[in-house]
């Protein structure tokens, strides 16, 4: 194979190359020139985006290990983007001086989990797959305890490695059991292949429970509350944002086009996941007061809902999920960027602690208050877009009652979510946040949140684009 | 019975007892121990299949490799005197209830389950072969794999750099 | 001519007209084992006279001179000895793991005895990744150390048990890398594969500086592996007492003496056969006449006599070398050896795709 097949997967390449340069500087530098690392990741990311982008082409290369066609380009471009964000995000705790000697550190570990999502997003084969997916989980780990001194996070990073070695030890015994009735790890031929027998249903069984747990589905969520709150507010929302959505696009991408003769079954589990998901989500949710932890049981709840644009199982389905995760991408770090201002700022992280915000922070509480419509779907911000076309796809396939659990699980999320804007805007308190103004990496983090919640809920070409490109059952 | 066959429940015997005894013992370096035994058990029975290569890997990697890390980090972590925790009886029959169902379905649906199989020639595993599927870059090649578990590799040594980095740098150098 | 196979053959057959195939198997294998149990035992002895008299003779000694003619019964007088010790138990030691690891460390050494070819057709099994088998095998022998320092209950025991896994685990490296230039040259990892292609010329000639290099550091390297002066900084005697061995007593305590012996051993008949050639005699393409006379020695004796060899010369290493701190002792493997290692690798591979080897 010569040097044009190569380039079909130049976005890892250039993510391979960025991962080199920065180990490559650790060399030359020194304890004084460390920040300098900090534009340095910012410049790679961007330009490992353009350069996938660019060169970046459709193929199948490697004998179907690898492929690449326009959504899977498109989503990496997608995770590139709110990797970017978390960075901007990231800018001030990285200063702390606690993580002086690991700025670096926390750079390379990222790049290091981006690469392997974009392999396993990329992967023609269950190998490729489970390399992608420990790729993308094994750093992540070392991320969550980055803190190591605090209980913590260190609690959360134990937590993490053991619940996702679990998970893939379920998985890869599933896979086993799949490839013994099909002889194969190509997704191609294993779709030829795959029968509906038990043993088969039993390996895919194993795969969607190794799966749930990387997506938090209820009910194989327990490590989730704990590993968000734990870790660094940057890995949370980057576990919670962009490793989620990796984890979600290969597994709809895995339902559609490797167990699809099998549909019938797993649309079954997926309804069920989905009521249980979405209703413990909301149901824990509706408890935090911490809004680390209520953002994370928030996002779980969120799985619930991505659950049903899969059921669509057709393109409209797949684009809609793509979709979704795009906006998602945007109000979730949105709101976490706000939550991560604030709480550099003041080190305040309950939702009482943001009464009267308005008063003193008003574009922050905008800000906040958008991002929380969203995630709640209130008209006409993008997230109402989004969920729209989540229960449009699960009603094309005739799940009305599971629509209607939908709708009012979505319902009672409004609650919730509008408990913080209430705070913000409504409840007045003697000693409210003073007014500060953010730093201008994390504040153009926010900006670039919003303005994406505008842009992807209003051009519609975005969502009919995603759903061109898109493919069903 | 014969000689072969008794030589396979052998191993598998070796291969049940131990596993149970890895989760149940309170000594976490018996543990490693047990773990080791069911490793090279297991590589006996790659040994017993004529997969000699396989049996070899499965003993530098896992055995003489895996099993020295975690017997060498429990002896930088571990004080002979230490004891695991003790588990409640409600919870060890919960846990051994699970498992032993999940055990069951398992093994009716595999036991039960119509194998498509076809007796085959023995095929000869030689370096150059297994060199050759290492750099093969088409199908059934596993060169993207290979680089790809280096990244891997790199990562997670990243990874337990940073865990384990002292926090001030400035302290001592040695 | 001299054919071992044409004996062992021979016995089996003869067993195959008696017995039933499973009866013939039992049978073989426990021939086998007898054979080359004594076969370790009295390596085993012989070696530790050895290094004695080796000791001796550098220290400017006589060494053991008074059981046996030349000291030759010595060692036996000490094994005796040592059967009829008490084996004290440690109060507070995991007795499980205190009793398991001299086991550990003695059966793996002795496992890889069994796939080396001593001469044509005297190999108990040749694997087809024999190289790779005594490689494995080799590694789990840390594992009984390991367990010996921690279950010992000792802190000389713990801290000998942890700077040997640390050396062993580092320098396991730079010996299967080492090997592997060879495996590279033939293509095989098979051990009697290995020999016959030395049957024109010894690697070490064939291969000239690049598997020059290579064998020096595997010398290097399987010295550490076997925690041997100057790299014994595990059993250190005048800091750590005895190192994780210190615990032991009576045979358990001669299991693991005699263990680093024939890991000695092993090191040198492995460096002997991959290197040297094994049990093929000295040839020299051409050299007809010579060629002949060579072929007149008989296997085993080209074998011992490579192996005995080199033994001699890592015995010189112990009774020469200071020892080398922990610090240093890493330093070498990580900082030297390995790149070392990694850059002659590739200069092989070169080598090999262009044909530069004789």
């Amino acid at each position: 194979m010569g040097l044009t097949e190569i380039l079909t997967m130049s976005h890892e390449l250039a993510l391979i190359a960025a991962l080199i340069i920065l180990l490559i500087s650790e060399i030359f530098s020194d304890e004084k020139s460390k920040y300098k690392f900090i534009p340095l990741a910012f410049a790679l990311i961007l330009g490992a985006g353009v350069v996938g982008l660019i060169f970046g082409k459709t193929g199948i290369i490697f004998g179907g290990m690898y492929q690449n066609d326009a959504l899977r380009m498109a989503m990496k471009l997608i995770l590139d983007l709110a990797t970017l964000i978390v960075f901007l995000q990231s800018t001030e705790w990285i200063k702390h001086p606690h993580n002086k000697n690991r700025v670096l550190e926390f750079y390379l570990l990222v790049f290091a989990t981006l690469i392997g999502m974009n392999f396993m997003i990329s992967s023609g084969d269950f190998l490729m797959f489970y390399l992608g997916l420990e790729l993308a989980t094994i750093p992540i780990a070392a991320l969550a305890a980055f803190d190591r001194l605090k209980n913590n996070s260190a609690e959360a990073g134990i937590k993490l490695i053991l619940s996702s070695a679990l998970s893939t030890g379920l998985l890869l015994y599933g896979l086993s059991m799949i490839y013994g009735t099909t002889g194969s790890i190509y997704f191609s031929e294993i779709k030829e292949l795959i029968t509906l027998n038990s043993l088969s249903m039993l390996g895919m069984i194993f795969f969607i429970t190794g799966m749930a747990f990387k997506i938090s589905l209820a009910p194989f969520h327990f490590w989730t509350a704990d590993v968000y709150q734990g870790s660094p507010i940057a890995v949370t929302s980057y576990l919670s944002v962009v490793s989620k959505g990796a984890a979600i696009f290969i597994f709809t991408f895995v339902l559609y086009n490797v167990f699809g003769a099998t549909s019938a079954i797993w649309t079954q589990i997926l309804v069920m996941l989905s009521v249980i998901t979405m209703t413990i989500g909301n149901l824990f949710a509706l408890r935090q007061q911490n809004l680390k932890r209520f953002l994370a049981y928030s996002s779980i709840a969120q799985a619930g809902f991505i659950m049903l644009g899969i059921l669509g199982q057709s393109a409209i389905g797949m684009g809609s999920v793509i979709y979704f995760l795009l906006i998602y991408i945007f109000s979730n770090l949105g709101a976490f960027g706000v939550v991560a201002i604030i709480s550099a700022q003041t080190g305040k992280e309950t939702i009482a602690d943001y009464r009267g915000l308005y008063a003193t922070n008003p574009k922050l509480s905008l800000a906040l208050m958008l991002a929380l419509f969203s995630l709640a779907g209130i008209p006409p911000v993008a997230g109402f877009f989004g969920k729209l076309f989540l229960f449009n796809a699960a009603a094309s396939q005739g799940y009305y009652w599971l629509l209607f659990v939908a709708v009012v699980n979505a319902t009672i999320s409004l609650y919730y979510y509008l408990l913080p804007v209430k705070a913000m805007f409504i409840e007045k308190t003697d000693s409210p946040i003073a007014t500060f103004k953010a730093k201008p990496y994390m504040a153009l983090s926010v900006a670039i949140c919003m303005v994406g919640l505008v842009v992807t809920g209003f051009a519609s070409v975005i969502f009919e684009y995603l759903v061109s490109v898109s493919s069903g059952l | 019975m014969n000689f072969h066959e008794t030589f396979f429940i052998l191993l598998a015997a070796i291969i049940m007892i131990f596993s149970v005894l890895v989760v149940t013992t309170d000594k976490i370096l018996r543990a490693a121990t047990y773990l080791l035994f069911v490793l090279l058990a297991t590589a006996g029975l790659y040994y017993w299949l004529q997969y000699e290569f396989m049996a070899a890997v499965q003993v530098a990697l896992y055995a003489g490799g895996i099993v020295v890390l975690i017997v060498f980090s429990v002896l930088l972590t571990h004080q002979i005197h230490h004891k695991l925790v003790s588990i409640t009886l409600t919870r060890k029959l919960l846990a051994f209830g699970i498992a032993g169902l999940g055990a069951l379905v398992s093994i009716v649906t595999i036991v039960n389950y119509d194998f498509n199989t076809a007796p085959a020639e023995a095929m000869k595993v030689d370096v150059r072969q297994i060199g050759l599927h290492l750099v093969n870059t088409g199908h059934n090649g596993f060169a993207l794999p290979f680089e790809v578990v280096s990244i891997l590799l790199l990562a997670a040594l990243i990874g337990a750099i940073t865990i384990a980095k002292k926090e001030e740098s400035n302290s001592d150098n040695i | 001519m001299y054919d071992f196979s044409q004996l062992t053959q021979a016995i089996h057959l003869f067993l195959v007209q008696h017995l039933n195939s499973s009866s013939v198997a039992i049978v073989e294998l426990v021939l086998v084992g007898l054979l080359f149990l004594t076969m370790y035992a009295i390596l085993g002895l012989t070696l530790v006279y050895m290094e004695r008299k080796v000791c001796a003779f550098i220290q400017n000694r006589l060494g053991p001179n008074r059981v046996g003619p030349l000291g030759l019964l010595q060692t036996v007088a000490d094994l005796i000895k040592l059967l009829f010790k008490e084996l004290l138990m440690v109060k507070k030691a995991d007795k499980f793991l205190f009793n398991l690891a001299p086991f550990i460390v003695v059966i793996a050494s002795m496992m890889t005895i069994g796939a080396l070819p001593f001469a044509k057709g005297f190999q108990a099994i040749d694997l087809n990744i024999g190289l790779f088998y005594i490689i494995s095998i080799t590694s789990l022998g840390v594992l009984g150390i390991l367990l010996a320092g921690w279950s010992s209950n000792s802190k000389y025991s713990l801290l000998g048990a942890l700077r040997s896994g640390a050396q062993i685990i580092s320098y396991e490296l730079s010996v299967s890398l080492s090997l592997l230039s060879i495996i590279m040259f033939t293509g095989s990892m098979q051990l009697s594969v290995i020999v016959e292609s030395q049957a024109n010329g010894w690697w070490i000639f064939k291969g000239h500086i690049p598997v020059f290099i290579s064998f020096l550091i595997f010398l290097i390297a399987s010295t550490a592996e076997t925690n041997r002066g100057p790299f014994d900084i595990a059993e250190a005697e005048s800091e750590l007492t005895a190192g994780f061995h210190t615990e032991y007593s009576g045979i358990k305590f001669a299991f693991f003496f005699l263990a680093e012996y024939m890991n000695m051993f092993l090191s040198a008949a492995l460096a002997a056969t991959v290197f040297l050639g094994g049990w093929m005699p000295f040839h020299v393409s051409g050299f007809e006449g010579l060629n002949q006379v060579m072929d007149f020695i008989p296997p085993i004796v080209w074998f011992f006599g490579k192996t005995f060899t080199l033994i001699y010369v890592i015995m010189l290493f112990k009774w020469t070398f200071p020892r080398l701190r922990v610090d240093q002792l890493l330093t070498l493997e990580w900082k030297y050896l390995l790149p070392i290692n990694l850059v002659n690798t590739i200069v092989i591979a070169f080598v090999v795709v262009m044909g530069w080897y004789f």
